[in-house]
């Protein structure tokens, strides 16, 4: 901490460090400079340092103000100089639209916001307005219709269903290209959340739940570092065309995923007598899972595969064209994917076997706020994770996999009836309307649906 | 059937369709089933019979089931304690069972079937027999104790709200309230 005059050390106070979200402020008298300063266990320490340099109270204010300007600065976080363009740190001050689902973790979202995010956003100069959802597609009708400008990020503080429609919100935009440019957040309002139990473990943070999450999730926000995050488009049969940044799923996944209450998710039940229930009448699915292998990356093993799965070509298909290269206004063409009604391209991958317990398409590292069911995902991998369960498994085996779920270690048990590829995309095709699909969550009519990855086609705060 | 085989009276009909949640086609067919179970000296008077519990697991729809024993043992109104049910028994069974049963009929009865200590709340003891009914029976087929202990520490903090280390009836209830198709995955159709 660099030397000025201070006033004397309050008790207990110890070194802090300098990264944090501050404000300051004059107080009558001599000018002043408080900070409150977010140390590494993120508890706020406040710290006041008086400026009396002189007696004119002028001159003082000027040089606490200059301290102020300074002490800010040096907490901004540094942007990585690899791929330097694709990070950015929002502007300060911040004019944030925080969209909240009033109904999010039980009634508690609104509260949450109010105690817990507020007071950090307004000293870390994030000006907020709030948004309250009112019904499904609220939110997603809002932002495609809003005026962007006015709004430096936009905040999401509910569950990933919410921000799922704002996704595709923003998409269904004639310029779409540019409102993806703006920076999104995701906070979690309570319910579990995979993408911010994502967010929070890329950045490196221990695994955390419920509000110590909030908090840390909050903590990047005020940093503002933001970074590009690979979207998933989904085709169904039926026609419709989504955009998605969390998941596919299909059968047992997605069967205890869903229900009446809309805003519950897995990551929040985690393992409940409901889940038990589903163990109990173990369903298997019929369909046809075929899938284009991602490009491998030096020596890392592309597939943790049994050795009776198929080997391929190998050969990547051609490469993803640049988001943004189309014809101005039209959406990111899906060039791996040739329609549903045609089989799939030569050179992709059929899986033999056509009874499943699951088929989970996942391209963050977390379904639920405790479960790391893809340990090597990042926001911008440029891969889908693909899972499936074949039929045959035991529940025991199924148990023991959800488990050790839980500690990102279910791959070293090395259950022959679980796989698990690097795609770029898939296709997926269901012998009857059984079983549900969910995507980011929400519930999708069961119909063939197949999906392509877009390499880094929106932003996120995060953390790293 | 052959002509050896009772009628159900009439009066007895309509009693058990105000009394059940059964329609005249279901207690129809349980009553033949039932009586399928009787030795052939016992079926002229089916309605005072008591079928042994072993007999009861032979049905396909309880053998593959993985609380059977529980469920005999509830809706049991035997006082010899040995588990064998009587006809209305067999037909509370089927109506708690049935499509028509509400929610809350249901997971009143799961929680008593769960519940294998019969002492009111589902401890961890009663989780435990729980899991380990759903896993299977043998040795190799049991989850380690780390892991048990995992998914026990799981269900309560999703489920015992009072943070009391048991799951009494409400919080069960509240719980299954919320379960994707719990009422489907109860149900026993003949």
């Amino acid at each position: 901490m660099a030397a000025g005059r201070r006033a004397p050390p309050e008790p207990g106070g110890g070194p802090v460090l300098l990264q944090g979200i501050f404000g300051a402020g004059p107080t009558p008298g001599a000018a002043a400079c408080s900070l409150a300063l977010t140390a590494r266990e993120l508890q706020r320490l406040e710290r006041t340092f008086r400026v009396s340099l002189g007696p004119d109270a002028e001159d003082n204010l000027r040089i606490a103000q200059a301290w102020s300007r300074r002490i800010r600065e040096l907490s901004v976080p540094t942007v990585p100089t690899q791929d330097g363009d694709s990070y950015g740190v929002l502007p300060r001050p911040c004019r944030a639209l925080v969209l909240v689902n009033p109904q999010s973790g039980a009634g508690r979202a609104l509260e949450d916001f109010q105690a817990v995010v507020q007071p950090m956003l307004a000293e870390a100069d994030i000006a907020a307005t709030v948004f309250i959802t009112e019904r499904p597609h609220h939110a997603q009708e809002k932002v495609r219709d809003e005026d962007l400008s006015q709004w430096d990020t936009l905040v999401i503080m509910s569950g990933d269903g919410l921000l799922h429609e704002v996704v595709n919100g923003l998409m269904e935009r004639p310029d779409w290209a540019d409102a993806m440019q703006k920076p999104l957040c995701i906070l979690p309002g309570g319910s579990g959340n995979a993408l911010a139990a994502s967010i929070n473990y890329y950045a490196g943070n221990d695994h955390v739940a419920k509000k110590k999450l909030l908090t840390n999730c909050t903590f990047i926000l005020c940093k503002g570092l933001h970074t590009q995050m690979d979207l998933v488009s989904l085709s169904t049969a039926s026609g419709k065309r989504l955009f998605s940044f969390l998941g596919f799923g299909w059968g047992f996944i997605s069967d205890v995923d869903i229900d009446s209450e809309k805003y519950r998710r897995l990551g929040n039940a985690r393992f409940t007598l409901g889940t038990l229930q589903c163990l109990a009448k173990l369903r298997v699915y019929q369909g046809r899972l075929s899938y284009l292998p991602a490009v491998p990356e030096q020596g890392t093993p592309l597939a943790h595969r049994d050795p009776h799965a198929p080997i391929t070509n190998g050969q990547a298909a051609h490469v993803l064209p640049p988001a943004g290269t189309e014809a101005p206004g039209a959406l990111p063409a899906d060039s791996l994917l040739v329609p549903l009604c045609q089989p799939v391209p030569a050179h992709w991958t059929v899986v033999p076997e056509e009874e499943f317990v699951t088929v989970y398409a996942i391209y963050q590292s977390h379904l639920g706020t405790n479960l790391l069911m893809a340990p090597a995902a990042r926001l911008n991998d440029g891969c889908i994770h693909l899972f499936y369960l074949k039929a045959g498994i035991s529940r025991l085996a199924l148990l023991k996999i959800f488990l050790a779920m839980a500690r990102g270690t279910h791959l070293d048990l090395n259950c022959p009836h679980l796989c698990y590829v690097r795609v770029q995309a898939f296709r997926l095709e269901p012998r009857a309307a059984a079983g549900i699909m969910t995507v980011d969550g929400e519930a999708l009519a069961c119909e063939p649906v197949q999906g392509q990855i877009h390499g880094r086609l929106c932003r996120v705060v995060s953390g790293s | 059937m052959g002509g050896s085989a009772s009628m159900l009276p009439r009066e007895a009909l309509s009693e058990y369709q105000e009394l059940t949640f059964l329609s005249k086609q279901e207690i129809l067919l349980a009553y033949k089933r039932f009586s399928a179970l009787l030795p052939k000296e016992e079926r002229v008077n089916v309605c005072s019979a008591r079928v042994p519990k072993s007999q009861i697991l032979t049905l396909p729809e309880l053998r593959a089931n993985p609380f059977q024993h529980r469920i005999c043992h509830v809706f049991s109104t035997s006082e010899d304690g040995d588990d064998s049910m009587s006809f209305e028994d067999f037909l509370d069974m089927l109506s708690v069972f049935s499509d028509s049963a509400t929610s809350d009929i249901k997971s009143h009865y799961a929680f008593r079937i769960f519940d294998f200590d019969d002492d009111g709340t589902l401890d961890r003891k009663d989780l435990e027999k729980l899991v380990n009914c759903l896993t299977g029976q043998g040795e190799e087929s049991r989850l380690s104790n780390m892991e048990m202990e995992q998914l026990i520490q799981n269900i309560l903090e999703e489920s015992d709200i009072d943070k009391d280390g048991t799951i009494n009836l409400s919080e069960f209830q509240h719980v299954i309230s919320r379960s994707p198709d719990f009422a489907s995955s109860f149900k026993i159709i003949l």
